[in-house]
């Protein structure tokens, strides 16, 4: 018997030689690892989003300009929703299984705990699975609002009016529990990125002495950034533009 | 010199009493008078144990050996802290006169699914030693010393592999960590056996098992909090655990294993 007829009784992935990639995938390491990347990408992701999305700032003239541009890229518009869905999904995917592997592998909380980190009280680094879970609930909301317009509550401009981008953002901005919940959301983003950003490096291996305490105080102000920047949007864009 | 003149404690213990790894534990109080600034922490202990035999109590069970913080055998989580309040220090190594009078100290043994409570302060960490067999062997050349500079090691190297190499097995790590995860631990054995050439024959190999071992004891996942680092008695960097990463990703990728 030759050694391809014999992986084949291993699967799919054995049959092509992919076994190793399904260790990788399914080691802590490997997880994390993806967690890491995705999260960093999903990062740049922010950076974009919130680029554009400051532009609210400037009015309905530079905004629904900036959205017609970017929705008349409609291919490679198409390309980027598909790998941030990718993206998200396996981010979220590996936070659910390595939270419970971490669960299992605690099993017994002791009776009284201390950090033994100089300074350190509460950390963002405990409440990972928490505030990534506030951030995928304000993430459902808005694709339902802003994404798919599935709000029976909000006004929608059709699609083809020039003013519909600038209009229906408006709309989103105004109602109650959307303003709620973006607001918490964007707040909750900037603790979950206040840890996360630093963290995703270590995941990948990438811990030097001349880059790593930069790295840590760039997550810090990335969070602020982030937090700040879609916050005043929620705050003030309603306002201003009444 | 600056001599502080050694005081007497009355100390009140809450401790995890335990009969088997199978019954059920809780924490049970005691009352010790009398212990001297200069005791250690387990001679506490001692004290303790000498009462309850005495008074016809089973004494409380924890694990001990060389007293001098150098065999990795002692550890126990006091007030919510693996070895207690100091930095890079074991429980043995930890002194009363860290405490004051009338304190109430909580004493519990490590806690983790793959550590199971054997008894009372006692726990099993026959998991850290599967770890370190399925990482193989080191292939060191027996005979006549080799001549000296025929394997150099820069000695910026020889620092690394020696801060790693200083991990002594006590398990703070997992007991201090909130996932339980044991990175630290293999990150140390890792990284001290990948930056010496005497590491390089199995290099690829020894990750990639000691990683699939530590994932099959049902160690939790890294979350980078750092906690680790901060109880470990033997100052174990989390940059070994980013080289341990790199090693395991290098190992998955590239090697033929």
């Amino acid at each position: 018997m030759t050694d391809s007829t014999a992986q084949c009784k291993t699967g799919l992935l054995g049959c092509l030689g992919l076994s190793w990639f399904f260790r990788l995938l399914s080691s802590s390491i490997g997880q994390k690892f993806v967690m890491g990347l995705t999260g960093l990408l999903l990062c740049g992701f922010l950076v974009a989003h919130l680029a554009g999305n400051l532009l609210l700032f400037a009015g309905a003239e530079p905004f629904n300009h900036y959205a017609h541009a970017l929705h008349s890229q409609w291919e490679l518009l198409a390309l980027a929703e598909f790998g941030l869905v990718v993206l998200f999904l396996a981010h979220v995917y590996l936070a659910v299984t390595t939270t419970i592997g971490n669960y299992r592998a605690r099993r017994d909380f002791y009776v009284l705990k201390q950090s033994k980190v100089p300074g350190r009280i509460i950390g963002a680094n405990s409440w990972m699975f928490a505030s990534g879970s506030v951030v995928l609930g304000f993430v459902i909301l808005h694709l339902i609002d802003l994404r798919l317009g599935l709000r029976s509550s909000l006004h929608y401009l059709p699609e083809e009016n020039f003013e519909a981008p600038f209009r229906n953002t408006l709309a989103a901005l105004s109602d109650p529990i959307s303003r709620v919940v973006y607001f918490l959301g964007a707040i909750i983003l900037g603790v979950h990125l206040s840890h996360g950003f630093a963290s995703a490096f270590q995941s990948l291996g990438l811990n030097h002495p001349k880059y790593t305490p930069l790295i840590k105080i760039i997550g810090k102000i990335f969070g602020v950034i982030i937090a700040v920047g879609f916050a005043s949007i929620v705050v003030f864009v309603p306002g201003m533009w009444r | 010199m600056n001599h502080v003149a050694s005081k007497n404690l009355n100390l009140t213990l809450k401790i995890w009493r335990q009969a088997g790894p199978k019954q059920p534990g809780g924490l049970k109080t005691y009352q010790v008078r009398g212990i001297s600034t200069d005791m250690s922490f387990l001679e506490m202990l001692d004290v303790l144990n000498e009462q309850l035999i005495a008074s016809g109590e089973e004494p409380v069970a924890f694990d001990h050996d060389c007293r001098e913080g150098i065999c990795g055998t002692c550890g126990v989580v006091i007030n919510g802290q693996a070895h207690g309040p100091d930095s890079g220090t074991t429980t043995c190594q930890l002194h009363m006169r860290r405490f004051h009078d009338g304190d109430t100290i909580v004493i519990e043994p490590w806690l983790a699914k793959a550590f199971p409570i054997v008894r009372d302060l006692i726990v099993d960490r026959s998991a850290f030693d599967r770890i370190i067999q399925a990482g193989g062997f080191v292939s060191v050349n027996t005979g006549n010393a080799p001549e000296a500079n025929t394997t150099l090691v820069p000695h910026h190297v020889q620092q690394d592999a020696m801060n790693a190499a200083a991990c002594i097995g006590c398990g703070a790590c997992v007991a201090s960590c909130k996932n339980a995860s044991a990175m630290l631990f293999v990150s140390a054995k890792v990284s001290h056996l990948a930056s010496l050439p005497q590491g390089q024959a199995e290099r690829s190999k020894r990750v990639l098992n000691m990683v699939a071992t530590m994932d099959a004891e049902h160690f939790g996942n890294c979350t980078n909090t750092g906690e680790c680092e901060a109880a470990c008695p033997a100052k174990i960097k989390l940059s070994n655990i980013a080289q341990l990463n790199r090693e395991y990703m290098k190992a998955a990728l590239l090697s033929k294993e």
